[in-house]
């Protein structure tokens, strides 16, 4: 049951929406608040109370957590908006829970959000690393796996295995974005194995990650290779019991790593993604023989290849290969807004304390206007997001 | 031989069945697409508005466009440019280009609010659709030149201009200005955006086209009688 305050909550303005349906056990906001933002800005002590609410991201660790990873529309809002506000929502809450109480010396648990098309999964997923960045985890944040699959102008024979093909751009870009996330991390962690890089390069057992990570972003040539031995390195000491830290695999579009890929070899023929170093060293990260952290995924059909668009489930865009890889693994389904949802994310538009209405239309903050946005849009967050962009 | 025949033996149907034709007996009524109308009980109507509700259930209808809706956010001027815009009867190419124009615009101008100091926000016109429709006001003349033949030669004679011809010269000159000098790279509504600014606050090239006008017009007074309506 929901109770309905009336007495308390402030009017707000144009929107004639006075049924805010608030939890039952929650205080008095001061009036200065709205009802759609929180205050609590650390992800581990939201809860569901604060469902449907927008928290912000503190600017410092903007950059530091979110080098890659966002989708493009939602970083051109958080640069005219001048801040980065999440959405709590019940698919991320759940995926939070499951972190804070699962056993990490078991193998990991992989945790696959699936949902239709713009329902939120990277969102989600977001919020998910940012939880596990403030919990000082390690985050390896691939922020999109279609992009390994497909448009690479340079496909280079790997040096270390004859059949395998190496990324360099793609790699050392994302090496760079991996160096911004950790910092603190790559002067601790200490290497196990002693790496031969060509005659006269090698790398020695007990030398820092970072220095690793910085010779894969600058010899561009062997960086796929580095890749490789970052993910074994991580994968053998994360669940360590001296300096143990958690390892948070992140993966967008996870269901590009089995399929087809757009790539050809000289001679015409298509490349298979195994042979695929990058593909190849991630696809043994997301096996669960390692324990002492956790893989979550999202799948994503936006930039899949040869997949049908109404396809969202995760048998059909993973696809035979890629659900028996998977299995066993606990799905999240996002949903599209709920009606607290939506009332939230139109409030949040129609804000003006914060930056001048972003809803200008002067029928868009009238009932009509919102009637009329939610038959629109069918409370999709992206449909919404982009109709409220023009009006 | 026998398939041809059979052919031409079929009722024949065209393939594309017109349902709005452009030409109606004149006995036809208007449709009226907005909600608002019909909501007013009948007791708050004015003699007029009787009248008219008696002969809408007397007489019939034109059937309605496909562009004209009861949304609240139909905007005949806008509707006018999409169409001006359109090209190949791509409306929703076009449609697309109008929406990206005016996010753009929005985004330029929300940005600049945040940047402005305290006093100079309020002056700051966030509203793109506020700013078309003063962009297009500041390009529309207020007179016209037209071509007039007398005693074998051809007179450039200022003659008044009618809403609608101001209107569709207006959204002319925005539309071909944006189409000829831009840069290869930029996109449309980059374009677009940039020159319904710079309208805004009177400036940019569809302004200077329209003063150019007007001056043509102040210097050709002297055959403003050749002009005989």
């Amino acid at each position: 049951a929901v109770l309905r305050r009336t007495s308390q909550v402030r009017p707000l303005h144009g929107s004639g929406c006075g049924q805010q349906q608030e939890a039952i056990g929650m205080e008095t906001r001061p009036e200065t608040f709205s009802i759609f933002r929180t205050q609590e800005n650390d992800p581990a002590c939201q809860s569901e109370q604060h469902l449907g609410q927008y928290y912000t991201v503190p600017p410092s660790h903007f950059h530091t957590v979110f080098p890659h990873g966002l989708p493009p529309r939602y970083q051109q809002q958080v640069k005219t908006f001048n801040e980065g506000c999440v959405m709590v929502r019940q698919p991320a809450l759940e995926l939070i829970s499951h972190l804070k109480r699962a056993d990490y010396s078991k193998p990991t648990l992989r945790y696959l959000l699936y949902g239709v098309k713009g329902s939120g999964k990277t969102m989600s997923l977001c919020h998910t690393v940012h939880y596990c960045s403030t919990q000082g985890w390690l985050v390896l944040h691939i922020p999109d796996a279609h992009l390994w699959v497909k448009n690479c102008k340079e496909l280079l024979p790997s040096s270390y295995h004859a059949s395998r093909f190496d990324q360099p751009i793609q790699a050392s870009n994302w090496l760079r974005n991996f160096r911004t996330t950790n910092e603190h991390f790559l002067s601790k962690i200490k290497l196990r194995q002693r790496y031969v890089w060509t005659k006269r390069e090698s790398t020695e057992e007990g030398r820092p990650l970072g220095e690793l990570v910085d010779m894969g972003v600058s010899r561009v040539k062997s960086s796929s290779d580095v890749v490789g031995a970052v993910l074994k390195e991580l994968r053998l000491q994360a669940g360590g019991t001296e300096g143990g830290f958690r390892l948070a695999v992140a993966v967008d579009g996870v269901n590009g790593l089995w399929g087809r890929t757009t790539l050809k070899k000289e001679d015409k023929s298509p490349v298979a993604p195994e042979e695929l170093t990058l593909v190849h060293n991630l696809r043994k990260m997301i096996n669960n023989d390692w324990c002492g952290g956790a893989v979550i995924a999202t799948l994503s059909q936006t930039g899949s290849l040869y997949a049908p668009s109404s396809a969202y489930l995760p048998q059909e865009l993973l696809g035979e290969e890629g659900f028996d890889s998977m299995d066993p693994f606990v799905p999240v389904p996002v949903s599209l807004y709920s009606e607290k949802e939506f009332e939230s994310c139109y409030l949040y538009y129609l804000d003006h304390i914060h930056f001048h209405h972003w809803l200008q239309h002067p029928h868009s903050q009238t009932e009509e206007g919102k009637k009329e946005l939610i038959f629109l849009s069918n409370r999709n967050p992206s449909v919404l997001e982009r109709l409220c962009a023009f009006l | 031989m026998a398939a041809s025949l059979t052919g031409l033996l079929k009722p024949w149907t065209p393939r594309v069945l017109l349902v709005r034709w452009s030409r109606y007996n004149p006995y036809y009524l208007e449709p009226g697409p907005r909600k608002e109308v019909y909501h007013i009980p009948e007791t708050e109507l004015t003699p007029e508005q009787k009248e008219e509700r008696e002969l809408k259930s007397v007489r019939p209808i034109k059937a309605a466009t496909n562009s004209v809706t009861s949304s609240v956010f139909n905007d005949p001027v806008l509707s006018k440019f999409v169409n001006m815009m359109m090209k190949d009867g791509d409306k929703i190419i076009a449609k697309g280009i109008i929406t990206q124009t005016l996010e753009n615009m929005k985004r330029k101008q929300v940005e600049k609010y945040h940047k402005a100091p305290e006093g100079k926000k309020a002056e700051i016109e966030c509203n793109p659709y506020a700013i078309f429709h003063q962009a297009l006001e500041n390009c529309k003349p207020v007179i016209g030149l037209t071509s007039i033949q007398k005693g074998g030669k051809f007179y450039q004679v200022p003659i008044p201009l009618t809403d609608n011809r101001r209107r569709f010269l207006a959204m002319k000159w925005m539309i071909t200005e944006c189409r000829d000098n831009k840069h290869r790279r930029t996109l449309m509504y980059e374009k677009l955006s940039q020159e319904l600014l710079a309208a805004f606050s009177k400036e940019g090239n569809v302004v200077k086209r329209k003063h150019e006008l007007h001056k043509m017009a102040e210097s050709n007074r002297a055959y403003a009688h050749y002009r005989w309506w």
